[in-house]
């Protein structure tokens, strides 16, 4: 391979993708359009928040999967704990906003078998996905066919889980703790800003202890802030913290009900919130309008600076790998009430147990899927 | 993949502006979490009854 052959080869290659870059604008415009057309600007405010979501991940390359995967192989803290700077900041304006202005509520959970065992099994799957629920959208968006796949079976599952769901919740739990009931709202405020201060001295703790860098990047301190901030437009915009994978739900139950089945036997899908949202426009679905606009923000991030998707497709170990991580995710997200952002960063800034103890259930599930990678031709690391 | 992209993006807003145009008019966009007795982000309802 010679010198002559790569410079003629990034000489040919765009450094702007117009074809991409314009269809990603243009579907964030006709989103846009279509929810101003119907007076609702909080709608247009949650695509434009969840654009720049998109365009903020991938440019920070933030991954909340490889940050749980460098933690648990070698100890390197500095992802996870770029993590708890967006649940922190996004904290300042959920706990006591929510605690004090009606219309506005945190992510709340019930504790119980259910949440440990979604927590646990979404553990392995995005392990395997090489991905969670934000991480799908923005690699998604980036041009990775590979995780085209994991979404589509994180689809599939999350209407499986829909279906599962309440033969889980029937096994027992109770009510979510939320900490400003108890504080207070900037009781509790204080309660989950000390409560993301010891987790991240734990994680440094380990990390020395095993000699790994505890330290975040300046790209995950200067994308955590960011994300961080758009968290709090997204919640400001939509009433609630940020999630994902109920979008993932809605769109799944509505291809499906497309197809023919039937949900009006299924318990979930008779609830208020599951049932409005099927029958109702997608674009009145909060956590879609942000999935969308997420998609297309990270398109355009990634057409503006290279060819657009211009990589092979991965071996059939790696799609396989996808396919099975998507619906594992799917599915635990259902159950668990959430991924990532909607159960971890959404619980804990909110001051709801449930957050950490998703982490904590999570944590494990992890561990196996980091030891299942391998077996579909994928490194460990 | 660039082929399986555009056909992707097409199809996906197509789905989503037919769907939008051919479902009733719902105004204010709203999470499962804004309905009474919800008690998680996708609307499950409590264990014990508030």
């Amino acid at each position: 391979m010679s010198t002559t052959t790569v410079s003629a080869s990034v000489s040919t290659s765009p450094r702007i993708d117009t074809l991409f870059l314009g269809a990603a604008v243009l579907a964030t415009a006709i989103l846009v359009a279509l929810v101003l057309l119907d007076g609702q600007t909080a709608s247009a405010a949650l695509v434009l928040g969840g654009f720049a979501l998109g365009i903020a991940f991938l440019k920070a390359e933030f991954s909340y999967t490889a940050s749980w995967r460098r933690f648990l192989n070698r100890g390197e803290a500095g992802g996870l704990i770029g993590g708890l700077i967006v649940i922190a900041i996004c904290a300042l304006a959920v706990v006591p906003v929510a605690a004090l202005w009606p219309g506005f509520g945190g992510a709340i959970a019930p504790l119980g078998p259910s949440l440990l065992i979604g927590a646990f099994v979404f553990g392995i799957g995005m392990q395997l996905a090489n991905g969670c629920g934000s991480g799908t959208l923005y690699t998604v968006g980036g041009g990775s066919g590979r995780m085209l796949v994991t979404l589509a079976f994180f689809i599939i599952g999350s209407v499986l889980g829909s279906l599962s769901l309440p033969s889980f919740l029937a096994l027992g739990g109770i009510n979510p703790v939320l900490a400003s009931d108890y504080l207070g709202p900037w009781g509790g405020l204080v309660a989950t800003l000390a409560s993301i201060a010891l987790a991240a001295v734990i994680m440094a703790a380990v990390a020395k202890k095993r000699g790994a860098n505890f330290m975040p990047s300046r790209t995950y301190i200067i994308g955590g802030i960011v994300i961080g901030v758009l968290c709090i437009a997204v919640f400001f915009a939509g009433g609630h913290p940020w999630s994902v994978t109920f979008g993932y739900t809605v769109w799944g139950g509505k291809i499906f009900a497309a197809l023919g089945f039937d949900f009006s036997q299924a318990e979930f899908w008779q609830w208020p919130g599951p049932k409005r949202a099927l029958t109702g426009s997608v674009l009145s679905d909060t956590s879609s309008l942000t999935d969308f606009g997420m998609i297309f923000g990270a398109m355009a991030a990634a057409a503006a600076t290279k060819r657009y998707a211009a990589t092979a497709w991965p071996p059939l170990g790696s799609l396989l790998a996808a396919a099975i991580g998507g619906l594992l995710c799917g599915w635990g997200a259902r159950i668990g009430f959430g991924c990532n952002i909607g159960a971890f960063i959404g619980g804990v800034a909110s001051g709801s147990l449930h957050g950490w103890i998703w982490f904590l259930a999570a944590l494990p599930g992890c561990m196996i899927g980091i030891r299942l990678r391998p077996l579909f031709g994928m490194s460990r690391d | 993949m660039r082929k399986t992209y555009i056909a992707v993006v097409l199809l996906a807003v197509i789905a989503i502006v037919g769907d939008h145009l051919t479902s009733p008019s719902s105004g204010r966009a709203v999470s499962p979490e804004d309905f009474a007795g919800a008690c998680a982000p996708c609307g499950a309802p409590c264990p014990v009854k508030k």
